[in-house]
């Protein structure tokens, strides 16, 4: 077996340096898979990610990018925890993640997801029974948030507005995404969560609507985590990427990611 | 956080509108079910309760009929009339010396007719006037329509007896207060005072009665003994038991106790049949429903998940097959009543000649509804907790990423 022995420095104590507020701020978080006989080990020495920055990681798929952000949107619990700390806005208290795990306390992260995160699946993930308005306003519904021309602003911007009360499965599959984009940000997030939410889009629509992702994020202050593999025109959208790298043992029984920034 | 429970109705009850083709399916096999089960427990209902209240409202199941002729005294008869399960008791006098002959103004037929001792509380006359003083009567349905007699009307009554050798004829006025139903004495009665009975007796027996001037020997001074009484208890419950008090005594009687038990054991024996099918076809539904929202689980795994993502709780996700099989079982009863309303609607239409008028073959008390309903959410609230177990184990990860 190979390990990666990439041993980074310890992350500084304080989150604040400067003007910078930590969002994320994770250390020798490990998740391991077993399937098989082969295993998986997603390996995080030091994660931060500040607010108000946006984030891209690009790689293949399997690489361990979807394990990372389930992570991060608190729905899958990790192996190994030395701490992770998530702090939503700036001067509020952080959060430590870890002891809601240990403690098993999934309503509170049920919570936590409900009013600071906002995730735009692969495909979709809009409920076929909900019109594009109510798909969109839903998170805004789960936190009693009264109607401030938020959804019509998002539609307009995400040229969807024609299509505010028809079901999901008249639209299109670019439209749907743009309609699963709107969701994730319409109850204003601290972070928008996107695993390659232009996965499944021919590559002018898929660029199209990633430009328009990262311009409304832009323009809402929210903090983003991007997935993908197409990095080409990620470039150009100025994120910062998060560096990884992943190697197999000879026999093919080991794969290791380590995720480091 | 407070609980989104409201969410997760407003929920469920979009993705059961949104796929209306299942859920109308599912509505329409629990009315199947449920809709014949109403329907076979009204006519057990009907038919059962109309036999029942047959027995109960007809005072001649509440007869206790003692055979041959005794000798009671009036302290006797006192006795029982003080048992708190006898609602009436009259003395009867010597049944050959109990006839009047009866002639009305608008008649030209002379009828004789049985006299029955009668008074206040007769349950034969309930709901009508009784004889109370010796010229009031009573008449038969029968004798009324042979003398075309009227309530109001006075008539002729007419005792013959042969006294001292010759035949001699007594006439009285007698006044018709009422007249009975006619159940309650389907041949020519009168319905009279038992003073009347035991003057129309002594008369017959050759004794004077002064109180109408007809002469003969005068009654002995010993008491009073009659062979026969009317006795009624109030219940027909009470019927066997008050029968059997009497036997112990060493009266005959005869009761139509076995008529009421034949009844009360056909209720007993139809019951058990109905709950039998009730509680099949519940079970069997309750596990097709089961089976289907078990199912959905896995066919709405992904959207299940996507909930969970969004911030649903555990606890919450439980109640979405559980909501959504509670609608089906309020929109499957409410079929099934309304097909219970239609079809008992024509089976009463169809037996209406054969009923008494009121009577209802096919019959449900709004308690029926009720207990239905209540039946039916249980079984399908049932059914749907396993599947809503099996929903909260879904995580949140799970359907992300299936296509």
């Amino acid at each position: 077996m190979t390990a990666v022995t990439t041993q980074p420095g310890h992350a500084p104590a304080a989150s604040l340096t400067g003007d910078r507020v930590l969002i994320y701020h994770l250390r020798d978080v490990v998740k391991t898979r077993q399937a098989e006989g082969t295993a998986f080990r997603l390996r995080v020495p030091s994660l931060q990610i500040a607010l108000g920055e946006k984030i891209a990681l690009i790689g293949e798929s399997g690489c361990g990018k979807s394990t990372l952000l389930d992570m991060l949107s608190m729905i899958l619990k990790p192996s190994e925890i030395g701490s992770f700390r998530f702090r939503p806005e700036r001067g509020a208290d952080p959060v430590d993640i870890s002891r809601l795990w240990e403690k098993n306390q999934l309503n509170q992260l049920g919570d936590l997801r409900r009013l600071r995160i906002g995730y735009v699946m692969q495909t979709g993930g809009l409920l076929p029974y909900l019109s594009v308005r109510e798909n969109i306003s839903l998170s805004r519904r789960l936190l009693d948030m009264p109607d401030d021309g938020l959804v019509e602003e998002l539609a307009a911007d995400l040229g969807i507005k024609q299509h505010l009360d028809k079901l999901p499965h008249k639209l299109s599959v670019g439209e749907r995404q743009r309609v699963a984009i709107g969701r994730a940000l319409a109850h204003r997030p601290s972070i928008v969560i996107a695993d390659e939410p232009t996965a499944s889009l021919d590559p002018i629509a898929a660029e199209r609507i990633m430009s328009l992702f990262i311009e409304l994020v832009d323009e809402l202050h929210i903090t983003v985590i991007l997935a993908s593999h197409a990095w080409r025109h990620i470039n150009r959208l100025g994120l910062r990427h998060l560096e990884h790298h992943t190697e197999r043992a000879h026999d093919g029984s080991m794969t290791e990611t380590v995720v480091t920034g | 956080m407070k609980h989104r429970l409201k969410d997760i109705v407003w929920l469920a009850g979009r993705d059961y509108r949104n796929e209306w083709q299942m859920s109308g399916f599912f509505v329409l096999a629990l009315a199947a079910v449920l809709g014949p089960m109403m329907i076979l427990f009204a006519l057990k209902f009907g038919i059962i309760g109309s036999m029942l209240d047959n027995l109960i409202e007809d005072p001649r199941n509440r007869e206790i009929h003692p055979i041959g002729s005794g000798r009671y005294d009036p302290a006797w008869i006192e006795q029982l009339r003080a048992r708190p399960e006898v609602s009436f008791i009259m003395p009867r006098t010597r049944s050959i010396a109990a006839t009047i002959d009866l002639d009305s103004d608008s008649s030209k037929r002379i009828i004789s007719v049985e006299m029955i001792p009668s008074g206040q509380g007769d349950p034969l006359l309930s709901g009508r006037r009784s004889p109370v003083a010796t010229d009031e009567l009573v008449l038969s349905r029968s004798a009324a329509e042979k003398l075309k007699a009227q309530v109001g009307d006075v008539i002729d009554g007419s005792l013959a007896r042969r006294y001292l050798g010759r035949s001699e004829r007594v006439h009285l006025k007698l006044k018709v207060v009422d007249i009975a139903g006619p159940a309650s004495f389907s041949r020519d009665g009168a319905f009279t005072s038992l003073t009347l009975l035991e003057h129309a007796e002594a008369f017959r027996d050759g004794h004077a009665v002064a109180e109408y001037g007809w002469v003969g020997s005068s009654q002995s001074e010993q008491e009073r003994y009659y062979p026969s009484f009317r006795l009624y208890t109030d219940s027909i419950y009470n019927v066997g038991r008050m029968s059997d008090a009497l036997n112990k005594l060493g009266i005959e009687v005869t009761t139509r106790a076995a008529d009421i038990e034949i009844v009360r054991n056909m209720d007993r024996n139809l019951s058990l049949v109905f709950w039998l099918i009730a509680i099949i076809g519940l079970v069997g539904f309750s596990f097709s429903l089961g089976a289907s929202l078990w199912a959905n689980v896995d066919r709405k795994r992904k959207e299940l998940s996507v909930l969970r993502l969004v911030g649903f709780r555990t606890g919450e996700i439980v109640w979405f097959p559980v909501i959504q099989s509670t609608f089906t079982a309020i929109l499957g009863w409410s079929t099934a009543s309304l097909i219970y309303l239609g079809v008992s609607y024509s089976i009463n239409r169809l037996f209406a000649s054969q009923m008494q008028s009121g009577e209802q073959l096919c019959r449900l008390l709004p308690q029926h509804y009720a207990v239905a309903l209540a039946l039916t959410l249980g079984f399908a609230v049932l059914a749907a907790t396993l599947a809503g177990m099996r929903a909260a184990r879904i995580e949140p990860s799970e359907g992300l990423r299936e296509i």
